[in-house]
């Protein structure tokens, strides 16, 4: 008994860096989200400033016009995170084709290319978009001067299409990135089973459809719940850099608008109500998807 | 066993540590002062808790390092160069400084929060006004009696801190850029902000008369006709516009239509629009110059003379346009210096004033009470620092002080003649960045140059001991040298020594008297409407530039209208038109 106290006790001292980095790093910052509920602005200490209540909630959605925005940021959110979602088999396929690739070298810089530009900033994602979209840059160039244009077009000032074009831009940076996790799949697949149906005549899109899609599908899931519990993140850097003033009404998403209402002009206890709101949503659909999952699988995955 | 007990401690206690290193790593910070300026220079990128350095001042010949929260600033960490050497040789002090421009605003809320802002403050007059209120700011005015050259500015610093909030005598802040001529008179060359064309395209076309803005068009139309393109062969616009300083220097809307309002005697105040009787009325007026302007901008666009490109790019391409020469007219006064070199002048191809005759412009008169920033002392530091602090600033405002902020250095920059004046030489060593000889302090001078980038004294002021002000495009040799052919066709043309002449002899400057007035900072509610109002003013201004018919912009700006109605922008203007009446009153008593 008495050995088995100090083990616990043993064992509990292992796992206290990690309590307390996540209770400094992860709980502590929680504390922040009192300024919701004061009229914060610095430079005063929030012990200076007046105790609002909900104010700030409230303030959101307390008449039509700003109901409307709200309403269109949402809309963008679930736009381009539906979009995403939409096309969550892209980088499975994606992964699943590449395999495929029996030229090994082929292979692995296939593979090497579309990974790579998971690793550049959006930052610059940009200013390479700007050299080669602007209205000087290499693509009304070369329409300018194969005479299909007259007049340069401003690419990125048109909010046509937005959703998609953004959904473009994401894949172009992430799909290589995202086919690691099936890759890694594919290949803890037992090849006995690969044997046994290539004796039994399978061609090599059966082979597809009957053994790789079905062992990888599980990964599939669980990637695609976990993104549905993410669903009101799409993250502010991507859209943050491609926005200005000519598509900003279909591009801002709730981060963006986050970023946007606090860094301006210091907003800082409406943008903290509505990360409150954002995160308790997040909460309910991360639930909501892992009841789901344990309906339609058996099993949840926290 | 023991040993892996002990070791899971050891190993448990570590992780600790390093986790909280991030929080602790600003407490050896305050070791800095004992002179190692690598350290602080660290300690100062960090800059997001409390610095410690004021504990431990030691003795007075020990060097100490002063950190400056400056709002001017584009440069932060510590200051270097030939600069630095003139401070360290007087004072044995190193400047740290803390710019938010650089890192960021929300460095000002972190720092605040920590209830040290830094041990020199230079903040915009509304932030100046909460920290002394929050008691971030010392009060000096126990000491400033002893330091002779603050002294001369006692009627300025008395009316700026009578100005704060229950002040009962204490004196906080000092005023920066203060001048000493009079709050009614301007007596600089140049304003701010006027209607800029090239001289060799504008004489091209026989010098026309240019009544109105029309006019103007059909002036730019033809010297782009004319000269499609720049040397280069790039293609030139009359137009580049920007959108990153949009909503700044507390005026709503796209920068670039703030500025051009200027030209009819208006100057937008945060919502609120100033019109030269002395009225206030909203942006969205549509008789206001904000529509005007706007309207102007769309006319442009629609004739083909708007760089495409405007809207999405920055400050940094545009102005790359203007050193390209692809840029035909120009509006801030500071602008022609991307283009406007000695050679152009000469050879008549720079940018230079030509009036618009229906236009009236807007200029504010000489900071004799300042520009709006002000220089306070850190509430934390202790009293060897605080003395060395007032004795810096002391030399700051001296005649050595500003000659070294404004003209720069004895025989590199200016060489001393028989009478006691000054004539420049190296006239390039900022915008080349030259060499520094080593007795100077070496390095690049721009990389040198006083990164507080603020000033106590104008460079417009008289420097006692020459005479002449600081700012050398005022000397007489000056003058004499710079004296162009382009110049001269100009004033014939124009019959006017130098532009402000011309407005003066025709009547067409408004003169915004120079007041003291602590206005009141936006509540939280404020502050939020005002970020979104703004957004949502300069969102549609930019598509309003670019539609192609009268009805689809009238339509934008009812939709404009609207939205901002539905944002609280009634309760801006209320909050503006009170919050800048003060200011008004106070320059009405000019009239």
């Amino acid at each position: 008994m008495n050995k088995r106290k100090a083990r616990g006790y043993r064992e509990f001292l292992l796992i206290l860096p990690f309590i307390i980095l996540v209770a400094i790093f992860s709980y502590y910052p929680l504390y922040g989200w009192v300024y919701a509920f004061f009229d914060y602005k610095p430079p005063f200490p929030l012990t200076k400033e007046t105790f609002v209540g909900l104010k700030w909630f409230s303030y959101m959605v307390d008449n039509d016009i700003k109901r409307k925005q709200l309403g269109q940021v949402l809309l963008n959110t679930f736009a381009v995170s539906g979009l995403s979602m939409l096309f969550s088999w892209f980088p499975m396929i994606f992964a699943v084709f590449l395999n495929e690739i029996k030229c090994k070298p082929y292979r692995k810089f296939v593979q090497t290319a579309t990974t790579l530009p998971n690793f550049i900033s959006w930052v610059l994602v940009y200013s390479i978009a700007y050299c080669v979209f602007n209205t000087t840059g290499v693509v009304n160039t070369v329409m300018t001067d194969l005479g299909i244009i007259s007049k340069p077009i401003a690419f990125l000032n048109s909010s046509e299409h937005i959703w998609f074009k953004m959904w473009l831009w994401l894949t172009w940076k992430n799909a290589g990135w995202a086919a690691i996790m099936y890759i890694a799949a594919i290949s803890g697949i037992d090849e006995e089973l690969y044997e046994a149906a290539r004796v039994d005549g399978a061609n090599r899109i059966q082979l597809i459809f009957h053994i790789t899609l079905p062992s990888i599908l599980p990964t599939y899931f669980v990637l695609l719940f976990l993104n549905i519990a993410n669903f009101l993140s799409n993250g502010m850097e991507q859209f943050f850099v491609f926005q200005n003033p000519f598509n900003r009404q279909t591009i801002e998403v709730l981060d963006l608008y986050v970023y946007n209402l606090a860094m301006g002009s210091g907003g800082y206890s409406l943008s903290t109500a509505i990360g409150i709101l954002k995160s308790v949503v997040s909460i309910i659909l991360l639930c909501v998807t892992n009841g789901i999952s344990k309906m339609t699988r058996g099993e949840g995955f926290i | 066993m023991k040993l892996r007990k002990v070791t899971a401690l050891l190993l448990a206690g570590a992780m600790v540590m390093a986790s909280l290193a991030g929080c602790a790593g600003q407490g050896g910070a305050g070791t800095a002062s004992t002179g190692d300026a690598a350290t602080t220079s660290d300690a100062g990128a960090a800059t997001t808790t409390t610095d410690a350095s004021s504990g431990d001042a030691a003795a007075s010949g020990d060097k100490m390092v002063f950190e400056i929260y400056d709002a001017a600033a584009n440069y932060q960490g510590m200051q270097t160069g030939w600069f630095q050497k003139v401070v360290n040789d007087r004072f044995n002090v190193d400047l740290n400084i803390i710019a938010p421009q650089v890192a960021g605003d929300a460095i000002y809320q972190t720092r605040a929060s920590s209830g040290n802002l830094g041990d020199i403050v230079l903040l915009d007059s509304t932030d100046f006004a909460d920290c002394v209120k929050s008691g971030l700011v010392k009060d000096i005015s126990a000491d400033l009696g002893n330091y002779p050259n603050l002294m001369k500015f006692k009627e300025q610093i008395d009316v700026y801190n009578q100005g704060l909030e229950g002040n009962a005598g204490e004196i906080y802040g000092i005023p920066t850029e203060m001048m000493d001529t009079s709050p009614s008179s301007y007596s600089q060359d140049v304003i701010y902000s006027s209607p800029l064309l090239r001289w060799d395209l504008y004489s091209e076309l026989g010098c026309p008369d240019i009544a109105d803005l029309d006019g103007l068009l059909d002036v730019l139309d033809q010297m782009m006709q004319a000269h499609p393109t720049n040397d280069a062969g790039d293609p030139a616009y009359p137009f580049s516009l920007w959108a990153d300083w949009d909503g700044g220097d507390g005026m709503l809307g796209i920068a670039n239509v703030v500025q051009l309002t200027t030209w009819y005697g208006e100057k937008l105040r945060g919502s609120m629009i100033l019109k030269p009787d002395g009225t206030f009325t909203p942006l969205t007026d549509k008789t206001a110059s904000y529509y005007k302007i706007l309207k102007f901008l769309n006319n442009a666009y629609r004739r083909g003379l708007v760089d495409p490109d405007s809207g999405t790019q920055d400050w940094n391409s545009a102005c790359a346009k203007m050193g390209a020469g692809q840029v035909y007219l120009m509006w801030y006064s500071w602008q022609v210096g991307f283009w406007n070199s000695q050679e152009r002048l000469e050879n008549g191809t720079a940018f230079i004033f030509i009036p618009v005759q229906d236009q009236n412009y807007y200029c504010d008169a000489d900071a004799y009470f300042g520009s709006g920033r002000v220089f306070g002392v850190g509430s934390q530091v202790d009293d060897a620092k605080y003395q060395k602090i007032m004795e810096f600033l002391d030399w700051y405002a001296s005649p050595e002080g500003a000659t070294f902020e404004h003209t720069g250095i004895k025989d590199f920059n200016y060489t001393v003649n028989d009478d006691g004046t000054y004539t420049a030489i190296n006239t390039n060593a900022l915008m080349d960045n030259l060499p520094v000889p080593e007795e100077y302090g070496g390095g690049g001078y721009n990389d040198g140059n006083n990164a507080i980038n603020q000033w106590i004294v104008s460079s417009n002021s008289t420097n006692p001991e020459t005479g002449e002000t600081y700012n050398k495009e005022y000397w007489k040799s000056w003058k004499e040298a710079t004296s162009t052919q382009m110049k001269k066709d100009w004033q014939a043309r124009f019959n006017a020594e130098e532009p402000v002449d011309w407005m003066k002899k025709n009547n067409k400057l408004v003169i915004s008297p120079n007041v003291s007035v602590s206005l009141d900072s936006d509540t939280a509610d404020i502050a939020v409407i005002r970020n979104q109002c703004n957004e949502i003013v300069c969102d549609y201004s930019w598509k309003m530039i670019f539609v192609n018919d009268d009805a689809s912009f009238d339509a934008m700006w009812d939709e404009m209208t609207a939205s901002l109605e539905g944002n609280g922008f009634k309760d801006l203007c209320d909050f503006d038109q009170t919050k800048h009446q003060k200011e008004l009153d106070a320059k009405n008593k000019y009239k």
